[in-house]
C-alpha cells in the first residue's frame, strides 16, 4: 500500500511549527512518531496535503520536574523514556506501567505521549484499507453516512484504545495547547468529546505541546490493567487504571478510569466516593468492578464480544483495586 | 551405520549468513532495468457477474504502462488437473471479496495504485454463500455452474464394518466440532518479478523468467505454460529466498500468473509483491471444519470404530480441497490401530478466499476432534489418558485398514518420552486447580506416494557435477522455504561422498538448471529429494571409487571415504564401508569405465608424480577426483526418487491421498493454567517428542518441531479469521493475532529416531506431524485444569469464560453469541470470536445472511 502523496514540512522550533499550522489549518496532519499516523495514511483514512512533522522541535521533549508543582512532560517524550523514567516510576508510578504496556518496544522507541493522547479512535470497520472500506460500504467517520457497529443510529461509536490516558486522568492530568492564539490549558478530562469521529477537542491550527501532572497527584500508589489477546502488540480490548493513597489502611483518595470500551477514555464517576475512607477487601473492589462496568459501553468496533470486554472491566477493576491496594 | 561425520551433527543453514546481513535476495529484493510496477484491482463482492470493464481512463493516466484484464489470459489453471477453475483475471464472474479483477503495470506503486480507481467496473450482484451447510442447500446462482449444490467434492468411504462395531462397543462417543478459519501467515508476503525477452525476430516477447516466492516453480512452470499457451521449455522459473510458506506457497497464486500477464502486455518486467490484505485474500489456508465424529472403544480401550463426517468451507476456488478432503479421512488411519472406519467427506465451495493447503494438511482439524473425543472416551472407561493411546497403538510393519503401510513407528517411544519428561504419572489430576496437563498425538505424510499430476515420473531428481578441485555442486530442483533443504541436500551429498560441507554447493530451485522436484509440501523434500540426493552422490562416489580403486590397487569396495580422503578399508578410522547399500547401480558406471586413459586430457605434473610413486593406500577427495575426472573425462552423477508401488495405497476411489512411503510420528504433553475470571488460557510448557525417523540435522529438526508446536498453540488459542458476509473483518497482523513472544511456552522438542528403512539415512518428515498435536493436548489439558471440554477452536478467553460460566450455572453472560463452545451446532457467519450485530455491507436481498433479521446493535443507551 503506497502513501499518498503530501508536502513535509519540518519546523525546527514550536513558534515555526504553530506558524504552518495556522496557514494549513485542515489541509495538515500532525506527525509526531507515526505510529498511528502512517499506517492511517497508507489505508487511505487520511490523505493531507501537508505533513508536519514536529519530531524536531526540541523544545516539545523531555520529563522536567518542576519544584512544588509537579512535572510537564513533553509532548514528543517516546513512551519508552516514559516506561523507564525513574522519577515517574517514583512518584506517578501509574504512567510509566501504562506506556510500558503500548504495543511493543520497537512502537515504543516511536511512539510519542502526544500521539497516545491524540490517537484517533479506532473500529474494525474503519481501520481497514480503502479496497475494504469500498467493498463493505463507507461509515459515518470517514466518507459514509452510516454505522455499521449501531446501525440505526447517526454517532460513531469508535473506541479510544490509548493506554496512557486512564492513567494520566487518574493523575488529573493537565493538557498545553498551542495555537494560533497562543497556550491554552486544559485539564485532560475535558479534552475528549465522547463521540467517535470528532473525539478530541483540538481545532486543526492546534498542537499538543505538554502534559502536567500536579503534585498533589504525586506518590499515589497506581496500577493499570490491559486485557489484549496477546501480551505484545495488542491494542488494548479494554483497560483500567486506578490510583490511590491511603492513611490508616484506608483509603484517602483514590481514582478509577477506563479506556477502549467508550469513543473516549473515562473516569468512572463514584468511584472515588465508594473507595473513599474505606479499607480496602475483596467486597468493596467488586462493588467498584461493577460500577466501571456500568461505565463501560463496548461495542463491537473491535475484537472479542462486547459483553466479555465489559465483563472484563468488571475484573480487572476489581483486581486493580486489590492490586493497588497491595 | 551410525558413524557419520555430518549426518546427525548441528549444522548451521548454508544460506544463514545471507539471511542474518542481509545480504541473501528475496524476491521482492529483486529489481531490473526498466522494471515496472504492478498492482491488482480486487472484487469489493463476494458473488458478481462482471457486465462491462472499462480500462480506458486507467489506461490514459501518465505512467501506467499496461492494464489487463481476464480476456488477456483466458485459459483456466489450477493446482489439481480436477480443478482447473481459476483464471488469472476474472472473465465472466468474481467469487470472493478479493478475487482478482485487473492489473496496472505503471511506473510506481502510487501511480499503479490511482490507476486502480479508474478501472470502471459494472457488476451484477448474485446471492453468495457464506456458510458451507447453507451453500450445500443452493438450488441456482451456482458459484461455478458445473458444481450442483457448490460441491466441490464428496467421499463416502467405509472401511469394515463400523455400524456392527459401534454397537458391539462398551463406549460410543459422539460430537460436533467447530475449527475455525486459519491462515500461514508467513513473514514474506508473495512476490513475483515476471520478464520476457524480446524474440529479436520477431520483435515479440518471447522466453519468460520469472522469480517467484514459491514453494513449487515446476507447478508454476508449468501453469504459466498452460495459462500463457508457451512451451515449458520457453519458461524459467527461479526461487530466490523465500521468506516462509506452510503451504500458502505451495500452489499458483494468482500475482505469479498475473505478472506475466501484465509484463507480456507491458513488455517490460513487471513485479507484484502482495500487501498483507492480499495475502490473505490470496489464502489456501486452513478452512473452518465442521466435524461429526462417533468414537467407539471397547471396555480394554481399544477402538472399535471410527465414524466421521466432515464438511470443509472451501471457498470460491478447488485449489487443494479435493485433496484436503481426502486427508481428512485417510489419516484417520496410521496412527492407531482402527479396525473400522466410516468417512463422509464434504468439500464445499463458498464465496469466501480460497482454502488450500496448510501445514499439517487436511489432518490438523479432525486430529484436534479425535484426540479430544479419545479423552472423553478415557474418562468413560477411567483410564488414563496415555494409556488409552498406548492400547491402541498399531503393529507394523502393517497396512491399515485403508490401505496405508507403516513402516518405521516410533509413537510407543514418543508417548513414552513425553509422559516420563513432563512428570505426567505423578502430576496429571494432581495439579492445583486451574492448571492441568494434556496428551495428545498425531502423524503425518512423508511425502505424498502418489503426485498430484499422474504419471511415472520421479518425483525428484538431482544430479551432481565435481570440479577438479573437488568442488561438489548440486542441482537439485528442492525449494529451500526456510525449511533447510539445501543444507539437508548438502550433507546428504557430502556424508555420502566423504567431502567436507564446506565443498558442497548448493544450486536450487531453477528450472533452467536443476532437474524436477515436484515441490515443498507435503513434508516430501527431505524424504524424496533426499533420496534422489544420495542415489546422485552415490553415482558419482562410485565413479571415484573406480578411478581411486585403479590407482590405489584395490577394488573399489575396500574404499573408505570419510573427512576428505579415500582410503583403503583398513587405513585410519575404519567407518563407512565403501559404496552404501542403498541405490541401484548407474547406467554410468557401464559407459565410464572404458572411459579415457588416465593423462591424456590433463598432464598435470602432479598426477604424473604421483603415479611414479605407485600404489597409496590413501588419497586426498581432490586426488581421487581428479583420479576419476582424467579416468572417466567428466565427473557427474544422477540421482531419481520415485515412491515404491507398494506404498501407493488401495484401490478406492481417492485412495491415492494419504498413502506415503513414511509417517512421522509425534505426542505432547501441554502444561496449561486457566483463569476462571477471565477465561485467558496460558501455555507454560509443551513437551513434544516427535519422531523423524533420523533427525539429519537436530537443530533444525528441533526448529521444526517448536515451530509446529507454536503455529499449533496459534489455532488453538489466538487465531482466527473473522468475516462477515463475506468481508475479511481481520486481513492485517494486527487483528489476525498470530503468538507473540511473549506468550511463546517454553517447548521441550523431544527427537525420537526410529530409522525408517527407505528414508535417506533413516529419516522422514519432521516439519507439519508435530503441528496436529498441539490443539488437542492444549484442549485437554485445559479440561484437566478447569473441566471444560471445549469442542470450537480457537479457545478464545470468551469462548473458555462461556463454557465455565455455563458448568458453573453463573449468570448466564451471552458471551459467545449464545453458541456453547462446549457443544456448538453452526459457524456463527462471521466466524468465531466477534459479534456482530452490526450492519456490513449492502448485498443481495437473496443473500443467506440477509434473510435473518438483523439484530439491533449493543449500543444500549
Ligand atoms: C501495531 C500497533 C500496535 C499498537 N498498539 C497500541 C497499544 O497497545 N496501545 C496504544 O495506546 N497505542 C497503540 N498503538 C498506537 C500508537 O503506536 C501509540 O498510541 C503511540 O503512542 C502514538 O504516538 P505517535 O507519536 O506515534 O503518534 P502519531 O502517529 O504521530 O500521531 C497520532 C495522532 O495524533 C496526532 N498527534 C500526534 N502528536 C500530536 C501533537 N503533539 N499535537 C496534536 N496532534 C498530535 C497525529 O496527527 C495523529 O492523528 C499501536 C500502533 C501500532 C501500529
Ligand atoms: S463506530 Fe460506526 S461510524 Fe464509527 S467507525 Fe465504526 S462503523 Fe464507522
Amino acid at each position: 500500500m503506497s502513501l499518498p502523496q503530501f508536502r513535509l514540512l519540518r519546523p525546527r522550533t514550536l513558534d515555526e511549527a504553530v506558524g504552518y499550522l495556522a496557514k494549513h489549518t485542515d489541509k495538515l496532519r500532525v506527525l509526531a512518531g507515526g505510529t498511528d499516523l502512517i499506517p492511517s495514511m497508507r489505508q487511505k483514512l487520511f490523505e493531507p496535503e501537508y505533513v508536519l512533522d514536529i519530531r524536531h522541535v526540541v523544545e516539545l521533549k523531555g520529563i522536567q520536574p518542576r519544584a512544588g508543582e509537579g512535572v510537564s512532560i513533553g509532548a514528543l517524550t517516546s513512551l519508552s523514556t516514559i516506561e523507564h523514567s525513574d522519577f515517574l516510576r517514583r512518584h506517578y508510578p501509574v504512567l510509566p506501567e501504562a506506556a510500558a504496556t503500548v504495543a511493543s518496544p520497537v512502537l515504543r522507541n516511536m511512539g510519542t505521549l502526544g500521539g497516545n493522547i491524540c490517537l484517533d479512535t479506532r473500529c474494525l470497520w474503519y481501520n481497514q484499507s480503502l479496497t475494504w472500506r469500498k467493498g463493505c460500504g463507507f461509515c459515518i467517520k470517514k466518507d459514509g453516512d452510516l454505522c455499521h457497529v449501531a446501525p440505526g443510529g447517526s454517532k460513531c461509536w469508535a473506541v479510544f484504545s490509548g493506554d496512557t490516558p486512564p492513567a494520566l486522568l487518574c493523575l488529573n492530568a493537565e493538557v498545553e495547547i498551542a495555537g494560533p492564539s497562543g497556550l491554552r490549558r486544559l485539564p485532560l478530562r475535558e479534552f475528549y468529546t465522547g463521540v467517535g469521529d470528532a473525539y478530541r477537542k483540538l481545532r486543526p491550527s492546534e498542537l499538543l505541546t505538554r502534559v502536567f501532572l500536579p503534585e498533589a497527584s504525586v506518590d499515589y500508589l497506581g496500577v493499570y490493567r490491559k486485557l489484549r489477546v496477546r501480551g505484545s502488540i495488542d491494542y488494548p480490548l479494554a483497560g483500567v487504571a486506578v490510583v490511590l493513597k491511603r492513611s490508616n489502611g484506608h483509603v484517602s483518595d483514590a481514582r478509577l478510569a477506563i479506556t477502549a470500551v467508550n469513543p473516549a477514555p473515562l473516569l468512572v464517576k463514584g468511584a472515588s466516593e465508594m473507595l473513599a475512607g474505606k479499607v480496602i477487601d475483596e467486597a468493596l473492589a467488586e462493588a467498584v468492578g461493577d460500577l466501571a462496568a456500568k461505565t463501560a459501553k463496548p461495542l463491537t468496533t473491535s475484537a472479542l464480544t462486547p459483553e466479555y470486554r465489559r465483563e472484563m472491566i468488571r475484573v480487572f477493576a476489581k483486581r486493580a483495586v486489590l492490586a493497588a491496594n497491595n | 551405520m551410525t558413524d557419520f561425520t555430518i549426518i546427525g551433527k548441528p549444522t548451521a543453514m548454508v544460506d544463514a549468513a545471507g539471511k542474518t546481513t542481509g545480504a541473501g535476495k528475496y524476491a521482492d529484493d529483486l529489481s531490473l532495468p526498466g522494471m515496472l510496477v504492478g498492482r491488482i484491482l480486487h472484487s469489493p463482492f463476494p458473488h458478481a457477474r462482471i457486465k462491462r470493464i472499462d480500462t480506458s481512463r486507467a489506461e490514459k493516466l501518465d505512467g501506467v504502462v499496461a492494464v489487463v484484464t481476464g480476456k488477456d489470459a483466458p485459459n483456466p489453471y489450477g493446482i489439481l488437473p480436477v480443478g482447473h477453475d481459476e483464471h488469472a483475471l476474472a472473465t465472466d464472474k468474481v467469487r470472493y471479496v478479493g478475487d482478482n479483477v485487473a492489473c496496472v503495470a505503471a511506473v510506481d506503486e502510487s501511480t499503479a495504485d490511482k490507476a486502480l480507481e479508474l478501472i470502471d467496473v459494472e457488476y451484477e450482484v448474485l446471492p453468495a454463500y457464506f456458510d458451507p451447510e447453507d451453500s450445500m442447500k443452493a438450488e441456482t446462482e451456482l458459484i461455478h455452474d458445473n458444481k450442483p449444490h457448490n460441491l466441490e467434492k464428496d467421499y463416502h468411504h467405509v472401511f469394515g464394518d463400523p455400524e456392527k462395531a459401534f454397537a458391539e462397543a462398551a463406549h460410543v462417543a459422539e460430537a460436533r466440532f467447530i475449527a475455525n478459519e486459519v491462515t500461514h501467515a508467513a513473514m514474506e508476503p508473495h512476490c513475483t518479478l515476471a520478464s520476457f525477452e524480446i524474440d529479436s525476430l520477431t520483435g515479440k516477447p518471447g522466453r519468460l523468467t520469472v522469480w517467484s516466492s514459491t514453494q513449487v516453480p515446476y507447478y508454476l512452470q508449468h501453469k504459466l505454460s498452460l495459462v500463457l499457451e508457451m512451451q515449458m521449455s520457453q519458461i524459467r522459473v527461479i526461487k530466490p529466498l523465500v521468506g516462509g510458506g506452510f503451504g500458502g506457497k505451495s500452489e499458483v497464486i494468482p500475482l505469479e500468473i498475473i505478472a506475466a500477464v501484465a509484463a507480456r502486455a507491458a513488455r517490460a518486467p513487471v513485479k507484484i509483491t502482495y500487501t498483507r490484505e492480499e495475502v490473505f485474500w490470496a489464502h489456501r489456508g486452513r478452512p473452518r471444519t465442521i466435524i461429526d465424529l462417533k468414537t467407539g472403544v471397547d471396555k480394554d480401550g481399544h477402538i472399535t470404530a471410527v465414524k466421521a463426517r466432515v464438511v470443509q468451507d472451501g471457498g470460491a476456488y478447488c485449489s487443494y480441497g479435493v485433496v484436503t478432503i481426502l486427508y481428512s479421512g485417510a489419516l484417520l488411519g496410521a496412527l492407531y490401530d482402527i479396525p473400522n472406519i466410516q468417512y463422509d467427506g464434504y468439500r464445499v465451495l463458498t464465496n469466501k478466499p480460497v482454502c488450500g493447503a496448510m501445514r499439517g494438511h487436511g489432518t490438523v482439524n479432525v486430529r484436534f476432534a479425535f484426540e479430544s473425543q479419545l479423552d472423553e472416551l478415557a474418562l468413560k472407561l477411567k483410564m488414563d489418558s496415555a494409556e488409552i493411546r498406548r492400547r491402541n497403538l498399531l503393529k507394523p510393519p502393517c497396512i491399515t485398514i485403508n490401505g496405508l503401510r507403516v513402516q518405521s513407528y516410533g509413537l510407543p517411544e514418543c508417548i513414552d518420552k513425553v509422559v516420563e519428561r513432563s512428570g505426567w504419572k505423578n502430576r496429571i489430576g494432581k495439579l492445583p486447580k486451574g492448571r492441568g496437563l494434556g496428551i495428545a498425538c498425531s502423524h503425518y505424510v512423508s511425502g505424498a506416494a502418489n503426485s498430484i499430476i499422474r504419471s511415472d515420473m520421479p518425483h525428484s531428481t538431482v544430479n551432481i557435477k565435481i570440479d577438479r578441485d573437488g568442488g561438489v555442486v548440486v542441482y537439485t530442483g528442492a525449494s529451500d522455504i526456510g525449511q533447510g533443504s539445501d543444507t539437508m541436500v548438502a550433507q546428504i551429498a557430502a556424508e555420502t561422498l566423504g567431502c567436507s560441507m564446506a565443498r558442497v554447493k548448493v544450486v536450487a530451485a531453477d528450472t533452467d538448471l536443476t532437474p524436477i522436484d515436484i515441490g515443498s509440501y507435503s513434508s516430501r523434500v527431505t524424504f524424496m529429494n533426499g533420496n534422489a540426493t544420495l542415489r546422485a552422490a552415490q553415482d558419482v562416489k562410485k565413479q571415484i571409487a573406480t578411478a581411486a580403486a585403479r590407482k590405489m590397487a584395490c577394488a573399489p569396495e575396500d574404499l573408505v571415504f570419510r573427512e576428505d580422503k579415500v582410503s583403503k578399508n583398513h587405513v585410519g578410522a575404519g567407518g563407512l564401508p565403501a559404496l552404501a547399500e542403498q541405490g541401484s547401480p548407474s547406467p554410468h558406471q557401464q559407459s565410464s569405465v572404458s572411459g579415457r586413459v588416465e593423462g591424456q586430457i590433463l598432464r598435470g605434473s602432479l598426477q604424473q608424480k604421483r603415479k611414479d610413486e605407485g600404489p597409496k593406500d590413501q588419497l586426498t577427495f581432490e586426488e581421487a577426483v581428479v583420479a576419476a575426472i582424467d579416468f572417466h573425462g567428466a565427473l557427474s552423477g544422477t540421482g531419481s526418487y520415485a515412491p515404491p508401488a507398494e506404498a501407493r495405497g488401495g484401490k478406492h476411489k481417492g485412495a491415492g491421498v494419504g498413502p506415503s512411503p513414511a509417517y512421522s510420528y509425534s505426542a505432547q504433553v501441554a502444561e496449561v493454567s486457566v483463569d476462571e475470571e477471565t477465561g485467558e488460557v496460558t501455555v507454560h510448557k509443551v513437551w513434544a517428542s516427535h519422531d523423524c525417523g533420523r533427525a539429519l540435522n537436530p537443530v533444525s529438526v528441533e526448529g521444526q518441531i517448536i515451530g509446529s508446536v507454536w503455529m499449533g498453540m496459534g489455532q488453538a488459542l489466538t487465531e482466527e479469521m473473522v468475516w462477515k458476509d463475506g468481508m475479511l473483518m481481520n486481513p492485517g497482523l494486527l487483528e489476525y493475532r498470530s503468538p507473540s513472544s511473549v506468550e511463546s511456552p517454553e517447548i521441550e522438542a523431544i527427537i525420537v529416531e526410529s530409522v525408517d528403512p527407505e528414508g535417506p539415512f533413516g529419516a522422514k518428515e519432521c516439519s507439519e506431524g508435530s503441528l496436529a498435536a498441539t490443539i488437542p493436548a492444549i484442549a485437554n489439558a485445559v479440561y484437566d485444569a478447569v473441566g471444560v471440554r471445549l469442542h470450537e477452536s480457537p479457545f478464545t478467553p470468551e469462548r473458555v469464560l462461556a463454557a465455565l460460566r455455563a458448568k458453573k450455572n453463573a449468570k448466564t453472560l451471552n458471551l459467545t453469541e449464545g453458541v456453547d463452545p462446549t457443544s456448538p451446532v453452526r459457524f456463527r457467519e462471521h466466524g468465531g470470536s466477534l459479534w456482530f450485530r452490526g450492519k456490513g455491507p449492502e448485498r443481495h436481498a437473496q443473500d443467506p445472511s440477509r434473510r435473518e433479521s438483523v439484530v439491533k446493535a449493543g449500543g444500549d443507551d
